[in-house]
């Protein structure tokens, strides 16, 4: 069960009597780690492991990007996949006439990391089944108290037989990626949890149609979702349950209830990771790394 | 094991009947204490021998018994707010004496003491206790203007809350799972209207308020923080009696009246929210939406003889939140309490309690029957509990008795419907026994020094059917996985308890206004409070202990100094210094997943928990000018492994310094003012050192990985009220009936008192590449001044 929803929903309905503002606090000093942010798929298309370095927390300025690493993902069969520097801090496999995608479902992938300074990183995991997007839908919905007249998404899909699969649904709204956190999209089976087993079913209807962007105008109106004209594209990306269990982390660290939602807000803490350091066992990295297969399609919004 | 406790009883049993033949030359006075207005029990009236010098008190039924050698004596009755009443009595032979008491005057603010003060703050063994009758908790300015018995609570020393709105209380460090919360001797499992702003005891039913905050009585068990007691009216026994009000969140309404004159009354109260009447005509578009809230307390009792009493009492409340026609979320208590009183004889008084509470609640969600999800969760228990009081001699009165509580839990009833395929992933109920007997004595060795000590033995059973799952071992901090699984029948044992806990507490008295107490007290706790949010949820999980789970134990140490000032005892003070210890303290690995899971005892972690501080309480009783200052300082850490790197870390409800002060002025006969003042050292809390990103998201860190490493401002509040009192006359002609007007003013200076900082990226929708902009936000729960107005009547 996602409480997230569920509370969203009742701080809606709530009092309006808590008030929050935005305010400068001071807070210490820490050294940088290193950041991989490896989530690659089977599209077939530049597979790209970033190597960044923490910032302090109020530094606006993009990462600072860690060159000259030497990047390699291993399969259990033993082949090498190389991945090359392009741009800065960005570590690029492009595919071949030999290799038209990346990777197998069903095998183990290792990915290792050396530094130029000698330090070096690892990571195992394996790529698994991810289900098919069987088709999406828009359904009209009449202006309400809170939301304008409106077109909402809807993607099917059914979760595929046997407990334990796990699924990142990751939408496009006219070509741009949703990458907001409150639009992490995550299922374990056809729902929510590990826990309560939604196992071989259709997804659940909030998964279906956590698709839709909620955008807010300069007054703070909700806009809708889609428009006439608009495109949507939905794919859904298998990661393991430890990438499951990382970005429902993920989620509950960024999108933030606000208001009086922060009385049911969890308290501030690190999410996992499945990098570690193999040289230098001390050494802090966060960070993740998947292989997903992958399974999308797209529709227009059209009258 | 058993042995010893079967040598204990032994003991006891022949030194009782020791003491019998001692006194067989000895005459017994007992009988039951009310008011003379509305035949209210009047609970811990002093009753004081003049020629002996010895006295005795009455129980929560206002039953006393006083055993003295045949003679004529002088007996005074006294009890705070009463007149005292004083009898000259030829005692032959046993003799029944029932007393009624008037108070001191039906208009409160002609608060006039006369005669003796009771010293009971002093003179008693007790301590780390504090009573709230009800007329102190209606002056209290409150939020809203609803009058509040928990909110009222936190205004004592030791207690805590981990911010406003939230539900529940910390007394002494302890979690809000930790408190042992009964109406009427039913323990309430969620005691809060709207997540926590209000709590579900209604102020026109209930009577009296007491919190144990240690030297628990070996009679109760099951919590190991804290007892808040909470007793409800009988009903007026003399005359039919309606109080009620418009408030801004609330209307209530109270009725009593006698059923037989003097035999039988009951009372009958109701309250309900009416946000969602008031919203109605400005929502016409969200007719199904709705958010209410209830209750409807009651209570009758019979007095079949002299010694023959019985109580029915009953509490239904309810929350409900209604998002559309088909989807909302309720959730509230049931509870139910039948007691007899049975007299065997003038020296002893026995008990006999029947109870059944319930707390649910139900979830429902889809706007159509091919996608639906339904969802609800119980915790329903049965006690029986008979409890004798033996006076066995006045200097000594021997408790003696035990319970029995049968539980279920259901975790979860739930279906889920996706596109038309159902699946149903309820979870196994879980049955448990929780059994306890329990010997104790209040002792009066001298003059000087009494002491009540004690020993209660707990056991408990997490019972079949069910399936109970062996977990392996992890990394600390993260998920065990399930190792195995063993199924067990009906009644078959899975995994049983038991504990012995010892209950002490002495009074050392140092001169007729001071004296010395000190206690130490063992609890035992088997069913858990399983919460992973800031404030504790409605959907928050009760878990009993199992295989996996073992029970929390507390160990409580308290000493303190007590003493009364000024002519007739005006001012009482004391000051006390704890150490609270507990084991097996549940706390949970990140990201764990409480709801609806069937490995959530893999998901658990368990810890050690300290707490010490010190409690200074100084209390003004009489003149115009009344209340108490209540200052704490203390400290309260847990100790998990798998967090904070196994070290020490201070709970979110850790306050250094914790001032309360409440104060009552009486202007002149129609209005007087109340207000209190707050303050309290700021919430630990965590902050994040760094940021970084991963597949454009950005996600805060922490670098030292520590909890709670820093602090947020502190917090302070004052709040006001005025209550004027409507015309006693009219056309020259005294009013049949009373009202009044609350006006208040809550947080006066409309500061911004911080519940928490949340960090977070900003709103806008970044594009690939971009840099992603980071704020921090300061939630105020109560961020501005609040006014309330209230309108109440009597008659």
């Amino acid at each position: 069960m996602n409480i997230r929803i569920l509370l969203s929903i009742l701080t809606i309905s709530m009092l309006a009597i808590a008030c929050e503002d935005t305010i400068d606090v001071d807070l210490k000093e820490a050294d940088p780690v290193l950041v991989v942010d490896a989530w690659i798929n089977d599209k077939s298309e530049d597979q790209i492991i970033r190597l960044m370095m923490s910032q302090p927390y109020f530094d606006q300025t993009l990462p600072p990007e860690v060159s000259g690493a030497t990047v390699t993902v291993t399969d259990n069969t033993g082949k090498v996949y190389n991945f090359t520097e392009q741009e800065t801090g960005e570590y690029v496999w492009s595919p071949s006439g030999a290799d038209p995608s990346f990777g197998t479902i069903g095998n183990e992938y290792t990915l290792n990391v050396q530094l130029q300074d000698g330090d070096s990183y690892q990571s195992v995991t394996t790529m698994n089944r991810t289900a098919q997007v069987d088709s999406i839908t828009f359904t009209y919905e009449e202006e309400t108290a809170f939301f304008p007249e409106s077109y909402i998404a809807e993607v099917w899909a059914r979760d595929p037989q046997g407990e334990g699969d796990s699924y990142w649904i990751r939408t496009y709204k006219n070509g741009v990626l949703l990458t907001k956190p409150q639009e992490i999209n995550l299922a374990f089976d056809a729902a929510f949890t590990e826990g309560s087993s939604f196992d071989g079913i259709t997804f659940i209807e909030p998964i279906r149609q956590g698709i839709n962007p909620l955008d807010q105008d300069e007054d703070d109106e909700f806009l809708s979702p889609y428009e006439l004209g608009d495109s949507v594209y939905v794919e859904i990306h298998s990661i393991s349950n430890e990438a499951f269990y990382f970005l429902t982390e993920v989620a509950i660290q960024t999108d933030r209830p606000g208001g009086f939602g922060e009385l049911f807000a969890q308290p501030l803490a690190n999410v996992p990771t499945n990098i570690y350091a193999t040289e230098n066992g001390v050494k802090d990295v966060v960070g993740f790394f998947n292989v997903a297969a992958v399974s999308g399609k797209g529709k227009k919004l059209e009258e | 094991m058993s042995k010893i406790i079967l040598q204990f009883l032994t003991v006891v049993a022949l030194w009782c009947v020791a003491h019998q033949l001692v006194a067989q030359q000895k005459v017994t006075l007992s009988g039951y204490i009310n008011d003379a207005e509305n035949g209210e029990a009047l609970i811990g009236a002093t009753v004081f021998v003049r020629e002996t010098q010895s006295g005795s008190a009455s129980n929560v039924y206002g039953f006393y018994s006083i055993t003295l050698p045949p003679g004529q004596y002088t007996i005074e009755y006294t009890y705070v707010g009463y007149q005292p009443l004083v009898k000259e009595i030829t005692l032959n032979e046993n003799q029944r004496l029932n007393v009624e008491m008037t108070g001191e005057s039906q208009q409160l603010q002609e608060v006039v003491i006369s005669g003796e003060r009771v010293d009971a703050n002093v003179t008693s063994t007790e301590m780390s206790t504090n009573k709230l009758d009800i007329q102190t908790i209606k002056k209290i300015p409150a939020f809203l203007g609803e009058v509040d018995v928990l909110k009222s609570i936190q205004l004592l020393p030791g207690v805590s809350t981990v911010g406003e709105g939230a539900a529940g209380f910390n007394v002494r460090g302890g979690g809000v799972g930790q408190n042992l919360i009964l109406l009427d001797e039913a323990p309430v499992y969620n005691s809060s209207h709207l997540f926590g702003f209000f709590s579900v005891f209604n102020p026109d039913a209930v009577k009296d308020t007491k919190l144990y905050k240690g030297a628990i009585p070996a009679q109760y068990g099951g919590r190991i923080a804290s007892l808040l007691d909470v007793r409800t009216k009988e009903g007026n026994s003399k005359r039919f009696e309606a109080n009620g009000g418009i408030g801004t969140v609330f209307s209530r309404l109270a009725l009593e009246a006698p059923i037989v004159k003097d035999k039988s009354s009951f009372i009958l109260a109701g309250r309900r929210s009416y946000i969602d009447i008031l919203a109605k005509p400005f929502l016409q578009d969200l007719d199904d939406v709705g958010l209410s809230f209830y209750d409807l307390t009651m209570k009758t009792n019979y007095n079949f003889d002299k010694n023959n009493r019985l109580y029915l009492s009953g509490y239904f409340g309810r929350d409900v939140f209604k998002f559309d026609e088909n989807q909302g979320f309720n959730w509230g208590s049931k509870t139910a309490s039948l007691r007899w009183n049975h007299v065997f004889n003038a020296r002893l008084f026995s008990n006999f309690t029947a109870v059944y509470s319930k707390y649910d609640y139900q979830l429902e969600f889809g706007e159509d029957a091919r996608d639906r999800f339904t969802w609800d969760s119980d915790v329903t228990n049965y006690m029986f509990k008979p409890e004798f009081t033996y006076f066995v001699n006045n200097y000594n009165e021997v408790s003696f008795g035990g319970s029995i509580i049968y539980y279920t839990f259901e975790p979860a009833n739930a279906v889920g419907i996706s596109d038309g395929e159902r699946i149903d992933i309820s979870l196994d109920k879980k049955y448990n026994l929780e059994s306890a007997v329990y010997l104790s004595n209040k002792h009066e060795l001298n003059d000087r020094l009494s002491a009540e000590y004690g020993l209660r033995y707990s056991m408990f059973q997490y019972l079949g059917p069910g399936t109970a799952y062996e977990y392996g071992e992890a990394v600390p901090g993260e998920r065990k996985p399930v190792v195995g699984a063993r199924e067990y029948d009906r009644w078959e044992t899975i995994q049983s308890y038991s504990n012995l806990e010892p209950r002490v507490a002495f009074k050392y008295q140092l001169n007729a206004s001071s004296s010395i107490k000190g206690s130490y007290n063992r609890m035992a706790q088997y069913i858990h409070l399983v919460s992973n949010t800031t404030a504790s949820n409605p959907l928050d999980v009760w878990v009993p202990s199992s295989n996996n789970l073992e029970p929390q134990i507390g160990d409580q140490f308290a000493l303190g100094y007590f003493r009364n000032f000024g002519e007739g005892n005006d001012y009482e003070a004391s000051a006390e210094v704890y150490t609270r210890l507990t084991k097996n303290q549940v706390d949970y690995i990140d990201g764990a997943d409480i709801l609806i899971n069937e490995y959530l005892e893999g998901e658990l972690l368990s810890g050690e928990g300290r707490a010490y501080g010190l409690e200074l309480y100084l209390k003004k009783n009489v003149g115009n000018l009344n209340g108490w200052i209540s200052y704490t300082l203390g400290r309260t850490e847990l100790q998990v492994e798998g967090i904070n790197d196994g070290d020490w870390y201070p709970t979110r409800y850790d306050q250094t310094h914790n001032l309360k002060v409440a104060a009552f002025y009486d202007l002149n006969e129609r209005i007087s003012l109340s207000g209190n003042f707050t303050f309290v050292s700021g919430t630990p809390t965590t902050f994040p050192t760094s940021r970084y990103v991963v597949q454009g998201i950005l996600i805060p860190y922490n670098a030292e990985g520590g909890r709670n490493n820093v602090r947020l401002e502190s917090y302070h509040r004052l709040d006001l009220s005025l209550r004027l009192e409507g015309k006693k006359m009219k056309k020259g002609k005294e009013r049949r009936n009373e009202d009044y007007w609350v006006f208040s003013l809550y947080n006066v200076y409309g500061r911004k008192n911080p519940f928490s900082i949340y960090f977070s990226q900003s709103d806008d929708r970044v594009s690939p590449g971009e840099v992603i902009n980071t704020e921090a936000n300061r939630v105020s729960i109560v961020g501005s001044i609040i006014p309330s107005i209230s309108y109440n009547f009597r008659f």
